[in-house]
């Protein structure tokens, strides 16, 4: 591709909105006031698996400043709410299936007395067995946690004759990798507010990932016209895939719905403690991964057997199994494939989208495999990996033939100078008699966009005739900069700066869907989206530009609010200028985008699709130091190499990467939720600033022809490599490797004390 | 209810107030004074997003009563810039990209704002040290700690 020059994109421009947030004065759904609100509360269930006999609500309403209890009965419309799959309810109505169900919810005058009235709710439970474990769950008689049963969904993806390769392998290794529940601890709780405008509206503002499927959930629940909804999304404090799904969005609704007739606002801020208890978690895996390579160390085949563990509802369960089974083998070429993958209903909290969808949890199991045949093989993990790694031309485990914007060995050359430079010099160089380091590379490629499914975005760009511009999106900034990112896009089409684009953002009165905030995939999607709408405004310029300036569309530029003669710069016209003639002509300067990425359905049966039209890809180096006798685990570096396509803002693309980074040590070395134990923040840690490595990020740019100036997408690849490098690592430095997360001190202490190094001081 | 009274100075300004009993000073700041830069992310000291100074030290709002401020001089992030502009460290915040979703930035303002009160060079450890009680979800820190070292009054000219 030949080096274009941009104006804007590549640029690390300033952060909309950052000026607000610095000033305290951005605006959070816990902060707005829309007048004295009375208060939500949801009483949660007592039990993780239980037929509801009875509901009695007589005593919380007779509490004074209670004004309503709501149950499953008050819901007008469809009480089953799920973006894949609709398999959970707002209120239960005959079971619940794990203690985060809601079964009623309280409106009151305070958040005390919310409480006491929540409390005095009496349920009668017929209580049923409880099933938390997967294996259990599918076990013969086991009893159905859905009418559907128990099994969800089974992904699976096969190509070739793995059991021919096997019988040919050099090297066989058979393993099994688990991964635990995660909190995705976002710093804002879930909360929203809303209120019924002039004209009847249901008016609701949230923290959220998604505001066109809150609003279809919202109408739906309710049994309302479209127009009778409107969510706009508040200031949102992190999702990372929990604002995805329906948290408070549903309650606010109801409680408007019966009650709006007192014309208070209502609001529902949840407690840390109970967005811990309500909303989703990353899914638990047990992988069994067996691989093959050949004596040169050429991977020929894979056979994967996967379950994961969804909870008591689908969420995006089904994406997860997918994109799991789908990443499966990594960014490497192997000829041969058979994976399934099953996920399956438990009474746990319910699981649902966490960065990365199912492919951290595979990357710890195919990284690892790849490291033990490097051992095995006596070959370096550097060169195994780049032997293997996919280029343009490979076929994928799907059947897809990659094209371009296959960046994977760009970004194990960039990172080989670190890794030798570790290997030669960082690892032999003297440390504490304890102490031991180890270098490990964890690799990954990630498919931008829903898996197999059509997942558009749209967009729209309107110019008022004083030459001014707003772009309207529904593209919910969660904290990634899709404002800034969508802005610049914009602004370098119609040569302007982004801060002369005005921004109307995820509100579904003003803004079409531009899906969700997920899978990567706002740069890419709404980016597309963002550019076809612009195009299409800029079009209409450039035609009455021809009128004005007698010279041929393709002569001309936009430069700086006008539009030029390439060739003679001294001949232009203000935009302005040009927008008022098409207004007074009666044209339109309000202009539509679309965009949806090339798919093709995975087949049932064989897994044979186009999951995705692009991929990303990335490599992460990470030098450790492990405490032999704590079982302590230092982090030192993180050296991050990212395929992005193309950085549109190149400091967001950074900050992606070490804000994945460090959700990736989490998830390598203290992240675990534990059902029933873990119930604040004093028993969940995440990183702090004291726990982080240097991370020395590194940007590849192949780009992607299909893609917005080239980019691709990077939320989501930033977290991926950064837990198998570490876990590489620790195995390097000990000598003994570790097959679940997190890495605790435990789990580490133990596989020193198994590999001889804790023992009494030598005399 | 039980009520206190309490006078002190909110962002350089003296306030009096009758203030519950068992009221935290994260829930005055928020709802009495209205100043919502001061966030709750978990209510018992873990995140630091609820931050504020009070008589130099930083703290965390939502273990403090409320009427513990009575005589204090308080300080929030909406206290931060003046009418000349932005301080330093949020002038630096912006610049250095060190803003995500926010949530957890007015926190880390206000224990940097701390920092620079104790020690007027600051080493870039002490800084790590400063905020490592300041959870953040989004940026990985790297961005949060450069914004600060830039900040630090000795290397502005």
């Amino acid at each position: 591709m030949t080096e274009e020059r941009y104006a804007v994109i590549g640029q690390s421009v300033l952060r909309k909105g950052a000026r607000e947030k610095v000033l305290g004065a951005a605006v959070f759904a816990a902060d707005i006031d829309l007048g004295r609100p009375l208060v939500l509360l949801a009483r949660r269930s007592d039990h993780s698996h239980a037929l509801i006999r009875q509901i009695d609500v007589a005593a919380a309403l007779a509490i004074d400043g209670v004004k309503g209890v709501f149950t499953a009965r008050d819901i007008p419309g469809v009480n089953l709410l799920g973006i894949i799959n609709k398999d959970q309810p707002l209120l239960a109505d005959d079971k619940v299936r794990s203690r985060a169900d809601a079964v009623a919810l309280v409106v009151a005058e305070s958040q005390a007395v919310a409480e006491q009235a929540a409390e005095a709710i009496s349920i009668d439970y017929q209580p049923l067995p409880a099933l938390f474990e997967p294996l259990e769950a599918l076990a013969e008689g086991a009893p159905p946690i859905h009418k559907k049963g128990n099994l969800l969904l089974t992904r699976v993806v096969r190509r070739g004759d793995v059991d021919s390769a096997f019988a040919a392998a050099a090297s066989l290794i058979e393993k099994e990798y688990e991964t635990g529940f995660i909190e995705h601890n976002y710093l804002e709780p879930d909360a929203g507010i809303g209120h019924v405008d002039a004209d009847g509206t249901l008016v609701i503002y949230a923290s959220t990932q998604n505001p066109h499927y809150d609003h279809k959930e919202v109408v739906g629940l309710l049994d309302l016209p479209d127009e009778k909804v409107r969510i706009i999304q508040a200031a949102t404090g992190g999702g990372f895939g929990s604002k995805l799904d329906l948290n408070v969005q549903g309650f606010i609704g109801l409680a408007l719905h019966h009650l709006g007739h007192l014309g208070r606002p209502v609001r529902y801020i949840y407690s840390r403690e109970e967005a811990y208890l309500a909303t989703s978690k990353r899914h638990p895996f047990r992988i069994r991964m067996t691989t093959a390579c050949d004596r040169s160390g050429r991977l020929t085949a894979m056979r994967v057997r996967a379950v994961c563990n969804t909870g008591a509802y689908g969420s995006y369960g089904i994406a997860v199994a997918s994109r799991a089974a789908v990443h499966a083998t990594g960014p490497y070429a192997i000829d041969n494939v058979d994976v399934e993958v099953q996920c399956v209903y438990t009474n746990a909290t319910y699981c649902g989208a966490m960065r990365g969808f199912g492919a951290p949890q595979m990357a710890l199991a195919h990284e690892s495999q790849i490291d033990l045949h490097a051992e095995e093989l006596h070959i370096d993990p550097l060169a195994m990996r780049t032997m293997n790694a996919l280029q343009v031309g490979a076929t994928s485990s799907t059947g897809q033939i990659l094209t371009a914007s296959i960046g994977y060995r760009q970004c194990l050359e960039a990172v080989a100078p670190y890794y030798r430079q570790a290997c030669d010099h960082w690892l032999p160089a003297p440390t504490l008699p304890h102490r031991r380091r180890g270098v490990g590379l964890g690799g990954m490629w990630y498919g931008i966009g829903n898996t197999g499914v059509q997942n558009p975005s749209t967009a729209r760009i309107e110019m008022a005739p004083d030459g001014s511009v707003t772009l309207f999106t529904g593209c919910a900034d969660i904290g990634q900069g899709s404002t800034t990112v969508l802005s610049q896009i914009a602004a370098e089409i119609l040569g302007l700066s982004p801060e002369a684009i005005r921004m109307v953002v995820a509100d579904t009165k003003y803004t079409t869907s531009a899906g969700a905030t997920s899978a990567s995939r706002q740069t890419y999607i709404s980016g597309n989206a963002v550019a076809n709408a612009t195009r299409n405004l800029a079009n209409v310029l450039l035609t009455e530009a021809v009128n004005r300036l007698r010279a041929p569309k393709n002569s001309l530029l936009f430069s700086g609010g006008e539009i030029v003669v390439a060739s003679k710069p001294e001949v232009r016209v203000a935009m302005a200028t040009l927008a008022r003639r098409i207004h007074d002509k009666g044209g339109t300067l309000s202009w539509q985008g679309f965009f949806d990425p090339e798919t093709v359905p995975l087949d049932p049966q064989t897994g044979e699709g186009v999951p995705y039209a692009t991929y990303a890809f990335a490599c992460h180096l990470a030098e450790v130091e492990v405490d032999t006798l704590t079982g302590e685990v230092h982090v030192a570096r993180v050296v991050a190499a990212h395929d992005v396509g193309r950085a549109i803002n190149p400091a967001s693309v950074v900050g992606q990467i070490c804000g994945g980074v460090a959700m990736g040590v989490g998830f390598a070395l203290m992240e675990e939720f534990e059902q029933g134990r873990t119930e604040s923040m004093k028993d969940y840690h995440i990183p702090t600033a004291a726990d982080m490595p240097e991370v020395v990020p590194i940007i590849i740019e192949a780009a992607e022809p299909s893609g917005p100036f080239g980019a691709k997408g990077v939320g989501e690849p930033a977290l991926i490599p950064t837990a198998p490098a570490i876990v590489n690592a620790i195995s390097a430095a000990l000598n003994r490797r570790i097959y679940a997360l997190p890495a605790s001190l435990e789990r580490v202490l133990a596989a020193s004390i198994d590999a001889g190094h804790y023992r009494r001081k030598e005399r | 209810m039980q009520t206190v009274h309490i006078e002190f100075m909110v962002n350089g300004k003296e306030v009096a107030l009758d203030v519950p009993a068992g009221a935290t000073a994260l829930q005055v700041i928020r709802e009495m004074l209205g100043l919502k830069g001061s966030k709750e992310g978990c209510g018992i000291g873990e995140c630091g997003a609820c931050t504020v100074v009070v008589d130099g030290k930083a703290v965390n709002a939502c273990l403090l009563l409320a009427a513990q401020l009575d005589g204090c001089r308080l300080l929030t992030v909406e206290g931060l810039a003046d009418p000349a502009g932005l301080h330093p460290l949020q002038e630096k915040m912006i610049e250095h990209h060190a803003v995500q979703c926010g949530f957890c930035t007015p926190g880390v303002l206000m224990s940097s704002y701390a920092l620079f009160a104790e020690k007027a060079n600051p080493k870039r450890e002490e800084i790590v040290a400063a905020v490592a009680g300041n959870l953040c979800r989004c940026t990985g820190y790297q961005q949060i700690i450069t914004a600060i070292e830039a900040a630090v009054p000795g290397e502005n000219r």
